[in-house]
């Protein structure tokens, strides 16, 4: 049944909100009537009790005198006797719920409180936030697409170049290639109830001496064991807790949101990434430490340490995944360094559902040995389609110096092996402020062009996802946190034009480095985000033309360095030499694990 | 345990003060900003970002409270005789 309600705007001009309220309920069938602003208190009392209603709702914006006005419309309502059959109800952006009830209204409505919320009142229902919308599930970044090429002369470039690099690999191995099966047999046999002791041993052959004797029980340098106490109390203090269903988008369904931790300690993590989670965030991405992807093996236990990134063990991989909302989406990063392929089954196993491959940039900008990386890089993409588990190919050699279509070729490469081993490659151009781009004046007048080049070059291409980062701006960011929201927000908003899938964002601390970055700076970031997506919904930037002729130079780029390596035929020779990255480029083969690539024997 | 110690425990790392100066250069603004983390017993406080026009600074300064690793106030409850924070305010 249909209730009357008088609307009472208190301030001489704010009664938008009332109107809005006022129109919700008529058109559910509610009877209401807004009253003239600024009316007195003794004018209000006489319109509600001749308009018999069953609500009076009341709006206050300005926050002066709202207290003493407020408690004077009470007395007045209660001596004319209308409290019994009248609801008396305040809101606005001067009122605290706390405060409505103390001053004795029924209910109390702060700033921000949506129209729903009041009409369920209203109607006497509770409010259902998401508004019969089913909770997120998670999304798929790679669903829809084919995977099939747009451009038959890098399709052909790249089937050879596929052929030798797989053919290759099959005929060596290493220790990280080793150490990844030996896991992968151990989870095996932890899942069928036998021992795990040999297959330990056999792994801890593989190791540095350090790492085995951390897989042993010792203590790991630089770094603290977590307590069962600091474990149970984080348990019991943050997780579990609801993160509510903050939307960052606005009227589209892409770009999902990913935020980077890797704080050091898990235990940070967790709180960092519930921060993130609860600010909207789709998915965030693990990052450990770049002296840890250095050693031989990986290290056991819940660890903490007070460097950037946290490390890779199976115990800290758990504890944040026990800390995830359902429908986060989880990336663990094995881009580089010597535990590449064994990271990849560490995430397949502790319920990843996302990882990081890259031999080119591995072995040019991670300072990981090009064959070293190469044999491993197959291995770990090998071990991700085992697992369902799409990956990134990041090109952070951009950062180095390397030209983006360079990088791009080195990404292409990666992606084709991917793709003819069974898996799910997500494209990862950067949006940055690259040393190239820098040089040859690319965003001498906008950030947009030559952004939007790189994603309509990869279309050309490839049907795959594309996944900006790492993070979004790089390069564009300072220590002022208001310039480091709004140059990400921009970014995001950039990618969110060109219909990208996903995007990684920093937070505002991105360009401080005097420490570790805080959670508000992570708010900082994702509230702006959500801010640009906002202002912009379905409408978008508008690239100039320049961005299709870099786009067209960047392809022909990609099909240039592509025809010098199909031509040079080896993957790894073409990483040595520098036809994917040069060392006047700034590209320089990484020297760790190099010597550790053995062939296998025949038969 | 005193209301600033209690507020202190539930900060999740860092405490960032954030204000406009007027003062005629950025070593000024620095001393000054200084002086006020000290004043305010956060005496191991970094200058986050600083920018001078005009009649002054607009700055930013920093102390970490729980650093990663640290034991955090936040998890609440009894720490089991775990050190303290030597490095945080």
């Amino acid at each position: 049944m249909g209730k009357r309600v008088i609307l009472v705007p208190l301030d001489p001009v704010h009664d938008i909100g009332l109107k809005m309220i006022g129109r919700a309920l008529s058109e559910r069938g509610h009877e209401t009537r807004l009253l003239q602003p600024d009316l007195s208190c003794e004018e209000i009392v006489g319109e509600i009790s001749r308009y018999r209603c069953d609500y009076a709702l009341v709006g206050r914006t300005l926050g002066y005198g709202v207290e003493e006005m407020l408690a004077r419309l009470a007395d007045l309502a209660d001596a004319a006797g209308l409290r019994p059959k009248v609801k008396m109800v305040v809101g606005g952006m001067a009122i605290k719920p706390e405060l409505a009830a103390e001053l004795g209204y029924d209910a109390g409505f702060g700033p921000n409180t949506p129209v729903e919320e009041v009409v369920a009142y209203v109607e006497g229902r509770p409010y259902d936030p998401r508004g019969g919308v089913p909770p997120r599930s998670k999304p798929s970044l790679t669903r829809g697409y084919t995977y099939r090429f747009r451009n038959s002369e890098v399709e052909a470039l790249l089937s050879g170049i596929v052929e030798e690099v797989v053919c290759w690999a099959s005929g060596v191995t290493s220790p990280g290639v080793e150490r990844a099966r030996i896991r992968s047999r151990m989870f095996e046999s932890r899942r069928e109830g036998e021992g795990e002791e040999g297959l330990a041993r056999e792994y801890e052959r593989l190791c540095e001496p350090v790492v085995a004797e951390s897989c042993r029980g010792a203590g790991v340098p630089k770094a603290r064991a977590v307590t069962p106490s600091e474990k149970e109390r984080l348990e019991r203090r943050l997780l579990g807790r609801t993160k509510g269903e903050t939307q960052l988008r606005h009227g589209r369904d892409k770009p999902l949101v990913f935020v980077q931790y890797g704080t050091g300690c898990p235990l940070m993590d967790v709180a960092h990434v519930e921060v993130a989670e609860s600010w909207g965030a789709d998915g965030v991405v693990h990052f450990d430490p770049s002296w840890a992807a250095r050693r031989e093996g990986l290290f056991r236990g819940l660890l903490a340490h007070e460097e950037d990134g946290s490390l890779i063990t199976e115990e800290n991989l758990r504890l944040v995944k026990s800390g995830l909302g359902d429908p986060t989406l989880w990336q663990v990063r094995a881009h580089r360094g010597l535990n590449t392929a064994e990271t990849v089954v560490l995430a397949g196993e502790c319920g990843a559902d996302l990882t990081k491959i890259n031999i080119a940039y591995g072995s040019l900008g991670g300072g990981t040995d090009p064959e070293r990386l190469a044999a491993d890089g197959v291995e770990a993409m090998r071990q991700a389609a085992r697992y369902g588990m799409p990956f990134d190919v990041v090109t952070n050699e951009e950062l180095c110096g390397v030209p983006a279509h360079k990088a791009f070729a080195g990404m292409l490469i990666t992606a084709a092996v991917g793709i003819r081993l069974g898996g799910l490659p997500v494209l990862q151009p950067l949006f940055c402020r690259s040393p190239q781009v820098m040089l040859e004046g690319f965003m001498a007048d906008n950030y947009v062009d030559f952004n939007a080049a790189k994603v309509l070059a990869l279309r050309q291409i490839l049907d795959a996802p594309i996944w900006p980062g790492a993070p979004i701006g790089f390069l564009t960011h300072t220590p002022d946190r208001v310039q480091a929201s709004v140059t990400t927000a921009l970014h995001a908003c950039l990618a969110s034009s060109l219909g990208v899938d996903a995007i990684s964002i920093s937070s505002a601390d991105e360009a401080y480095s005097g420490g570790p970055i805080s959670a508000a700076s992570r708010v900082d970031t994702l509230r702006a985000v959500r801010e640009g997506l906002r202002f912009f919904g379905r409408a978008g930037i508008e690239p100039t033309d320049r961005a299709r002729l870099w786009a067209s130079d960047i392809v022909e780029g990609i099909v240039s360095v592509l025809r010098d390596v199909a031509r040079g035929g080896s993957f790894v020779g073409a990483l040595y030499e520098g036809l994917l990255g040069s060392r006047e480029e700034g590209a320089y083969p990484g020297r760790v694990g190099r010597g550790t690539v053995k062939k296998v024997r025949a038969g | 345990m005193s209301p600033w110690e209690k507020v202190k425990d539930a900060v999740m790392d860092a405490l960032d003060v954030e204000t406009f100066l007027v003062c005629s250069s950025e070593d000024e603004a620095v001393r000054a900003m200084r002086a006020l983390m000290d004043a305010m017993g956060l005496g191991a406080a970094d200058i986050v970002f600083l920018e001078m026009a005009g009649p002054g600074a607009r700055v930013r300064a920093r102390a970490y409270v729980h650093r990663p690793g640290d034991r955090y106030g936040w998890l609440g409850g009894e720490a089991d005789g775990e050190a303290g924070n030597p490095g945080s305010a």
